[in-house]
């Protein structure tokens, strides 16, 4: 049987995870339309806060990686040490058409493909670019999942 | 002085370097021109005419094409046609491209950053991309390919046909 304690520590834990997810955006190769787009979100219009979202400079504290674009040479390995970087457990949000299949890029000689060939993401925003809304509603169903 | 004026005017300057010209569009004059002509020309049109300005340097690869027997489609031969760089100067709506035919074995250039210090940038490019060699170019770091990139390998190469999985890291 689980330790009791254990069980309600757990429960915190989430609830904690769940009111205050901090993330980190990253530019893997993207053309800057989804991080023109990730700003907006982040303006006091869409008022993430309200969800306990807050940009971190440091992926050391961030939970939750916010990636757009496809994943170039060059930005792979960088990629990859900003994932390890991060604190368990930790989550990634793909935000637009190339982070989810490499988009128009897909095949060009310096694009590796999607984010997921790279690292586990958990939740995929499509749109060329998602507009905030879209953007907020992928952080949402990421924070509903971690509730279950 | 009108489109036309200048573009007769750019011819005349460009008269004793002059192969060919060719003119693909009302406002655009083409100069073929042997390689060793290329600072002389570009002296010439800029400095003593004070015509126009460096708008860019493109660079082409221009192979010979056969068909392909089983897939019939069109391949690029190796080693076979020529490279070009094109140098386009702009004054107002008129354009003139100078144009170098370059042989894939000696692909050399004489670099024109002594005249115009911000051609480096296009010449890099051409450099990395397309592999013409700039001779006594200032700056040869990288500055597009990616660090891993290997060395000899051109990505605009009409032959260029992806790296292997390997050497992408895959």
């Amino acid at each position: 049987m689980e330790n009791p304690i254990q069980t309600v520590m757990e429960k915190v834990k989430t609830w904690a995870r769940v009111n205050s997810p901090w993330a980190i955006h990253f530019n893997s190769g993207s053309c800057n339309g989804c991080d023109i787009e990730i700003l907006a979100t982040l303006t006091p219009r869409f008022d993430v806060e309200r969800f306990g979202i807050k940009l971190q400079g440091s992926p050391r504290h961030a939970d939750v990686l916010i990636c757009t674009g496809p994943v170039t040479l060059q930005a792979r390995d960088r990629l990859v040490r900003i994932y390890e970087q991060m604190p368990e457990p930790k989550f990634v949000i793909a935000v637009g058409s190339c982070g989810i299949s490499g988009g128009v890029f897909e095949g060009c000689y310096n694009v590796v493909g999607d984010i997921s060939e790279v690292i586990p993401v958990n939740v995929y925003v499509p749109g060329c670019p998602p507009r905030p809304e879209a953007i907020i509603h992928g952080v949402v169903e990421l924070l509903k999942s971690l509730q279950n | 002085m009108d489109t036309q004026e200048l573009l007769q005017k750019a011819e005349e300057l460009l008269r004793e370097f002059t192969e060919t010209t060719n003119q693909p569009e009302e406002n655009r004059l083409d100069v073929y021109m042997a390689v060793e002509n290329i600072k002389p020309a570009v002296k010439a049109l800029l400095i003593d005419g004070k015509w126009g300005y460096l708008s860019a340097i493109t660079a082409m690869d221009c192979p010979d094409y056969e068909i392909d027997e089983t897939t019939k489609e069109k391949v690029a031969v190796a080693g076979k046609g020529h490279l070009e760089a094109l140098y386009h100067f702009c004054e107002g709506a008129a354009v003139v491209s100078l144009r170098f035919k370059l042989p894939y074995d000696n692909p050399h250039l004489e670099t024109i950053c002594d005249i115009i210090p911000s051609a480096s940038f296009f010449e890099r490019e051409a450099m990395e991309l397309v592999g013409i060699i700039f001779d006594n170019t200032p700056i040869t770091a990288r500055l597009i390919l990616p660090d891993s990139w290997p060395e000899g390998v051109y990505p605009l190469r009409k032959t260029f046909k992806g790296l292997d999985k390997e050497t992408k890291g895959e």
